[in-house]
């Protein structure tokens, strides 16, 4: 949602440590066993301990969200950016509980789904690609250079092109614009 | 076979197909490039553009790519090789060669399906009429069953006397057979002993262009830097030279003509491009003129500045245009504007009194912005020193791609790292040329001149380059026949040779033809060096496309040029 606007950037880095490390001050007296049911009791003195203890894991809770959050989005622009992947297994390193991972890569694969739904009704019959073109195109054909050795590859119509480095070839747009974004082709402008 | 009408047999074909582009490595061959890629993108033709260095390139980038194309477009390469029996190709493979490069393979001029040779009609090729040079060999077989059955039945007698007759019928025409293979080997020496230029391929382009009526003043440029390379490398004659920038010059005008008329004058931002009875100073305009004069070819061979009393010549000819020593040490643009406005009449008329009689050349000059303006020969050694650059920043090709990007105007910063390099390599040229001199290592070796640098020799990877080298040999030849008093030492050609390879031993070696006023610019080492390597069975690479320049075993070196000698005495 839109209250974590505010997250984004750098403190969401932060959010994951800091969370971890115990709330300051609390631990030397041994007050955190306090409870509520105590301040029920008659200890009102007690409150503010509570309500200080209540703040220090709400933010914790904030910090972990946030940074759970930020991670999404990343994966999100994998989508974006390389096509209809599978998450290679070092995306989910820094998680130590399966289940994390576990949902990660459960939210990917449904977020896929529903983007191919979603531009599957929208364009018609055959559907509209919405992660192609995503700068306005000038051309229909554009020239690009190969960046280094990637062997044959084989556009739709079934021909084949050798992409050795430094050959420069003239295509149509939709055809490398993967390959652009993978670094293995360059746009040459002119 | 060659194209006659550019556009329909060659365009209109290609431009429904996936073509592949094979081009040269020299800078011709990039102008030309440029152009066609040029109309290519108008027209949205596909295309795959690969660099070839020399013979081997051209092979492999063939077999890669033959499954993939059916359409070749050869730029400054293949004409003067028998095509079809070096790539072996299929029946349905259609080459296009736009190269030049003389004498045309007779096999290329009449094969009338697989290769097609964009070359203008107006280049004198000579060549060798048809039925001198192929005879059908049906013709001859049945011409001997013929006469084998006429022996058929009849009298004894008659059998007899038409059996002598079949005889001397027979003999003679073996006689004719072997007479007419003999003169047929005559007819293709005299055409093949000779390599030479035609017409610049990028004007061919240009001209393609032209006629389709999608030419523009870029091209133009273009085709005046590719005209202007085979100037600078001395591949043209000055007369092919000057009727060349005379074809040129009308489409200068037609495209230019708008900045003469001071109403409606275009921006100067938008580029234009202007006819020059320039200087022939060597990038005076991004140097200092004293550089420039000392590291022109010209100006250094005819004033002999290599010895003591050249460097006096020197400055009593700056004395005499009243050029003080301090303006013209500092960068040109920052010279005294007063100096700069007659510069170029008073510098003929100085350089006359000196024996230069030829400082002024015609030429053409762009200007774009306010800053950038720059003659064709500028753009020329600039290019030509990307793509020879000796600083590996990966394969060959990452040099020819360098060189390729910085003919476009948006590219001025490899443009101007590419002038830097250009005096780096003009000023290793002349050093080197000086310290030849001086130290007499150009020795006649009998028909012919001979120097060879030795490994220590400062700046001796920068001749490792083909085109570098046949540039200092060129210099090198004109300071030594300015400097030799041997009259006939002066008509004698030059061979020269230069490490190329420590590790491999292996040697380039460059024949360049003799230094006349009226030179045809006719090279006969490329057959030279076939033969006296075959003769000594040395182990020779002739892989770049002129023959002339050839690789060798260092080893084998000297067994080589005996053999040379006696080839030619």
């Amino acid at each position: 949602g839109r209250a974590w606007g505010a997250w984004r950037g750098g403190r969401q880095r932060q959010g994951g440590a800091a969370a971890r490390e115990p709330p300051r001050g609390l631990g030397e007296t041994g007050l955190l066993e306090a409870s509520v049911s105590e301040a029920k009791a008659g200890r009102t003195d007690l409150i503010f301990l509570i309500r200080f203890r209540h703040c220090c894991l709400l933010r914790n809770q904030r910090c972990l969200l946030a940074y759970l959050y930020d991670r999404l989005l990343r994966i999100r622009a994998l989508r974006w950016e390389y096509g209809s992947i599978l998450l290679p297994p070092t995306i989910n390193m820094t998680f130590n509980t399966s289940f994390c991972k576990f949902l990660l890569v459960e939210w990917f694969n449904r977020y896929k789904k529903s983007l191919a739904t979603y531009m599957r009704s929208v364009g018609g019959e055959e559907g509209l690609d919405l992660t192609q073109d995503i700068k306005p195109p000038k051309s229909l054909y554009i020239e690009v250079r190969c960046l280094r050795d990637h062997g044959e590859f084989e556009i739709d119509d079934g021909t084949t092109i050798l992409l050795k480095k430094n050959s420069q070839h003239f295509l149509p747009r939709w055809k490398c614009e993967q390959l652009i974004r993978q670094g293995i082709l360059e746009h040459v402008l002119s | 076979m060659f194209v006659s009408d550019c556009r329909r047999e060659f365009y209109d074909v290609i431009v429904t197909q996936r073509v592949l582009l094979l081009v040269a490595s020299d800078v011709d061959a990039l102008c030309a490039c440029k152009i066609l890629q040029a109309l290519f993108q108008c027209d949205h033709v596909q295309y795959t553009l690969v660099p070839v260095a020399g013979w081997q390139e051209l092979e492999t980038a063939f077999l890669e790519h033959k499954d993939q194309f059916k359409y070749f477009v050869l730029i400054n390469c293949g004409a003067n090789v028998d095509l079809l029996e070096i790539l072996q190709p299929e029946e349905d493979t259609y080459f296009f060669v736009c190269d030049s490069h003389r004498p045309i393979n007779v096999v290329n001029v009449y094969n009338d399906t697989q290769i097609k040779l964009l070359v203008k009609q107006e280049d004198d090729l000579d060549v060798p009429a048809y039925d001198d040079i192929f005879r059908d060999e049906e013709e001859e077989e049945e011409e001997e069953e013929d006469s084998e059955n006429e022996s058929g039945g009849s009298e004894p007698l008659e059998k007899r006397r038409r059996f002598e007759e079949e005889v001397i019928e027979r003999t003679m025409k073996r006689r004719q057979r072997r007479e007419w293979e003999a003169r047929r080997r005559e007819i293709l020496f005299d055409y093949e002993q000779y390599e030479y230029h035609g017409t610049s391929s990028a004007m061919v382009m240009f001209d393609l262009a032209w006629i389709m009526s999608k030419d523009l003043n870029d091209m133009l440029w273009w085709a005046i830097v590719g005209l202007t390379d085979q100037w600078v490398q001395d591949k043209i004659t000055q007369m092919k030279y000057v009727t060349d920038i005379g074809v040129l010059q009308r489409h200068v005008s037609r495209h230019n003509h708008r900045n003469e008329d001071e109403e409606h004058s275009l921006s100067i931002d938008c580029m234009r491009i202007a006819f020059e009875y320039d200087l022939r100073l060597a990038l005076y305009q991004h140097w200092s003129l004293y550089e420039s004069l000392c590291n022109t070819c010209y100006t250094s061979a005819s004033l002999k500045l290599w010895s003591v009393q050249g460097q006096k010549r020197l400055q009593e000819f700056l004395a005499d245009m009243g050029l003080p020593l301090k303006q013209v040490k500092q960068k040109f643009n920052s010279m005294d504007v007063s100096l700069k406005e007659n510069l170029r009449e008073m510098i003929e008329e100085s350089a006359n009194k000196f024996g230069m009689k030829d400082l002024r050349v015609q030429t053409f000059s762009i200007h774009f912005g306010f800053k950038n303006k720059f003659s064709a020969s500028d753009i020329v050694y600039a290019t030509t020193s990307l793509m020879e650059n000796i600083e590996k920043e990966g394969p060959e090709t990452t040099n020819f791609i360098k060189a390729l990007d910085s003919l476009s105007r948006g590219n001025l910063d490899k443009l101007h790292q590419g002038l830097d390099l250009a005096k780096k390599q003009l000023r290793a040229i002349q050093q080197t040329v000086a310290s030849c001199i001086c130290t007499n290592l150009v020795i006649s070796q009998g028909p012919f001149l001979y120097c060879s640098l030795m490994e220590g020799t400062p700046d001796v990877k920068l001749f490792s380059k083909p085109v570098s080298l046949c540039l200092l040999s060129k210099y090198l030849l004109k300071s030594f026949v300015c400097s030799t008093k041997n009259k006939r030492c002066k008509l004698l050609p030059l061979v020269m040779a230069a490490p190329m390879d420590v590790e491999q031993g292996t040697v380039i070696m460059v024949g360049i033809p003799p230094e006349t006023e009226s030179s045809d610019k006719k090279n006969f080492f490329g057959r030279a060096f076939e033969k006296a390597a075959e003769s000594t069975s040395s182990r020779t690479l002739h892989n770049h496309f002129q023959m002339s320049i050839i690789e060798l075993k260092t080893e084998d070196r000297s067994k080589f040029l005996d053999a040379l000698i006696s080839l030619l005495s």
